[in-house]
């Protein structure tokens, strides 16, 4: 491989590479500097706007401040943490005793499991069975729908299964009962793995919105998506920011929407920004793990 | 041997007290579910248990012309992202895997992979700011050159092009990682023997990366086959809006728009319902085609 040489088709490759990079992260550093452009400017700011004239933080600092916007944040949070905790404990319970081979009725447990991976009842049923067990409206139809992804369960389960047995044995030979040797030995000797799978949740919870737009009713508990979606859809200032903010000539009142949105994308990628190139490499090693058949 | 099963059952208890919740989380949220779209086959009462209906739903689904739309709407723009986007991902490793600079290539990667991990609703809000008439990114070169703006997202010749070209934006990068370890994989000796006898670098990649590949591009295509039903609810339900519905209305958002937003909820389910049939059979035998390519199926 270290014997190439660099022709002019090598020349080419690194020129279209390079552009191919710079149009996929333009359309987020358009926006970025859309939401750093001061009030005097904006009106004049565009999708070719490359330097943020009359630079400020100000447009963040009032979108924060709208309502909805706040709890929307704290919501996502709430959800996302929340939703991460019952995740991993109940995928690493299912991934650590599937990975038991001689366990009685262990080709039945995961057939059961591989079935909802192919079929579902559908959007209507799983809107009925909320409906049924009251959770409309609440945080936890949100949480508890997903608690356990199949196809997390299983790239646990590869995780899991490199985890020497005389380990294991050895602990049950400490007289350990099985949940204590999961959590005190089995997931903290797979911290990649444990790693992988809460990163693929934490993205999934952050970025749920349908769910969470179709089972929460009351404004204030919708996440941050679902807040930016309503924006970006019904792109309507007054309705958006709230009749009181506007009657009273708020901040908010006085942005203008185009910066308003702007900011608001920014905020809802900025912790998976925050993550990412410390997280990648799980990230596609969590790919090529669940793509390597059983 | 029955004594045996029991005495394991018995010795591995533990293990199924923590199963349990496992199993009965299946069986809440999936298994009850799926009997719950028994609805297709019934008239929802308010008051009191559900009419048995046969197929009625269904015969309805089947001679309404808007399910008939929604239907091919299903297939085209699945089959333009499939048929249409497969390659790229292939292509960009191929390019990868001539860059000699380490440090070049990282960067590239980890830029290229990011737009995986972004929601639809704020990747709708991107292209929606990018395509807008006059003032996105598009439009002003548009103008620059002097030719006409286009309003992209209210065009129904062109929406559907949004589609391919978002979700090409969205996962050609990630979808090269499946390639780019396939690549990897390759021995080192097979290029330098190469190079020994002077074959050039593109005859390098085509006798030699190309068909390393091979199994893995198979693979991944029969995968996709397999989900082929999956046009895209989320990217769809962002981007569209009621002047192109008629274009972009697919069998997923039928099901909402129509089933549970306007309360047809058996028409949405059995539509729901036809959909997962079609999809579990596509499943079913690119698994089975997968077994007789590959000797390993999709499982």
């Amino acid at each position: 491989m270290s014997v190439k040489k660099h022709g002019i088709g090598h020349f080419l490759i690194i020129l279209l590479l390079s552009m191919g990079a710079i149009i996929l992260v333009y359309p987020l550093y358009n926006q970025l500097i859309i939401s750093l452009t001061g009030t005097d400017y904006i009106s004049r700011a565009s999708g070719t706007t490359i330097i943020p004239y009359g630079f400020t933080l100000s447009t963040y600092k009032t979108v924060l401040a709208i309502p909805k916007v706040a709890r929307g944040v704290f919501n996502s949070i709430f959800i996302t943490a929340v939703g991460l905790v019952i995740n991993i404990v109940f995928t690493s319970m299912g991934a650590y005793v599937l990975t038991k081979r001689d366990l009685v009725g262990r080709n039945f447990f995961i057939t059961l499991i591989v079935i909802t991976m192919i079929f579902e009842g559908g959007l209507i049923p799983d809107y009925f069975l909320m409906r049924k067990l009251h959770l409309l409206n609440s945080y936890w139809s949100v949480i508890l729908y997903k608690a356990i992804n199949p196809y997390y369960l299983i790239i646990l389960m590869r995780f899991f299964d490199q985890v020497p047995s005389s380990l294991i044995e050895a602990a049950r030979i400490d007289g350990l009962n099985e949940t204590k040797i999961l959590f005190k030995i089995v997931i903290p000797v797979s911290v990649a793995g444990i790693a992988t799978v809460s990163l693929f949740y934490g993205v999934f919870h952050w970025n749920e919105y349908f769910r969470a737009m179709i089972y929460l009713t009351d404004e204030l508990k919708f996440p941050l998506q679902v807040v930016l979606r309503e924006l970006l859809i019904s792109a309507e200032k007054a309705s958006f920011i709230g009749s009181m903010n506007y009657l009273k000539v708020t901040a908010a009142a006085q942005l203008d929407i185009k910066a308003i949105k702007a900011a608001l994308i920014i905020i809802s990628i900025v912790p998976i920004l925050a993550f990412y190139p410390f997280v990648l490499k799980y990230f596609v090693k969590g790919r090529l793990e669940g793509s390597v058949k059983e | 041997m029955k004594g045996n099963i029991q005495k394991r059952i018995v010795k591995d208890k533990q293990m199924y007290l923590l199963l349990f919740p496992v199993i009965l989380f299946f069986i809440i949220w999936h298994y009850i579910p799926m009997w719950g779209a028994r609805i297709a086959f019934q008239d929802v009462m308010y008051i009191g248990a559900n009419k048995w209906a046969g197929l009625r739903h269904f015969k309805m689904l089947f001679s309404s012309p808007v399910f008939l739309k929604v239907f091919m709407n299903t297939i085209i723009i699945s089959s333009m992202k499939m048929f249409l986007i497969f390659p790229l991902p292939i292509i960009l490793a191929f390019m990868l895997n001539e860059v000699t600079s380490h440090g070049f290539r990282k960067s590239v990667q980890s830029v290229i992979y990011l737009p995986h991990f972004l929601s639809w609703v704020v990747i709708a809000g991107l292209f929606i700011s990018l395509l807008a008439s006059p003032d996105g990114a598009v439009n002003k070169v548009r103008i620059f050159f002097h030719i006409k703006p286009i309003a992209y997202m209210t065009s129904t010749s062109h929406i559907r092009w949004v589609f391919v070209f978002s979700e090409i934006w969205r996962s050609i990068g990630w979808d090269s990682i499946l390639y780019i370890a396939a690549i990897n994989s390759i021995a080192p000796a097979l290029y330098e023997a190469a190079t020994i006898d002077g074959a050039t670098p593109f005859q390098q990649a085509m006798n030699i990366t190309f068909p390393a590949i091979v199994p893995t591009i198979v693979t991944v295509f029969i995968l996709n086959l397999g989900f082929f039903m999956n046009a895209g609810f989320d990217q769809v339900f962002n981007m569209m809006n009621d002047a192109v519905i008629n274009h972009v209305d697919i069998i997923d958002t039928y099901v909402y728009r129509v089933g549970l937003k306007q309360g047809n909820y058996s028409l949405g389910t059995a539509a729901g319902l036809f959909k997962g049939i079609i999809g579990l059979f596509l499943i079913l035998s690119t698994d089975k085609l997968s077994r007789k390519i590959s000797g390993e199926g999709v499982w």
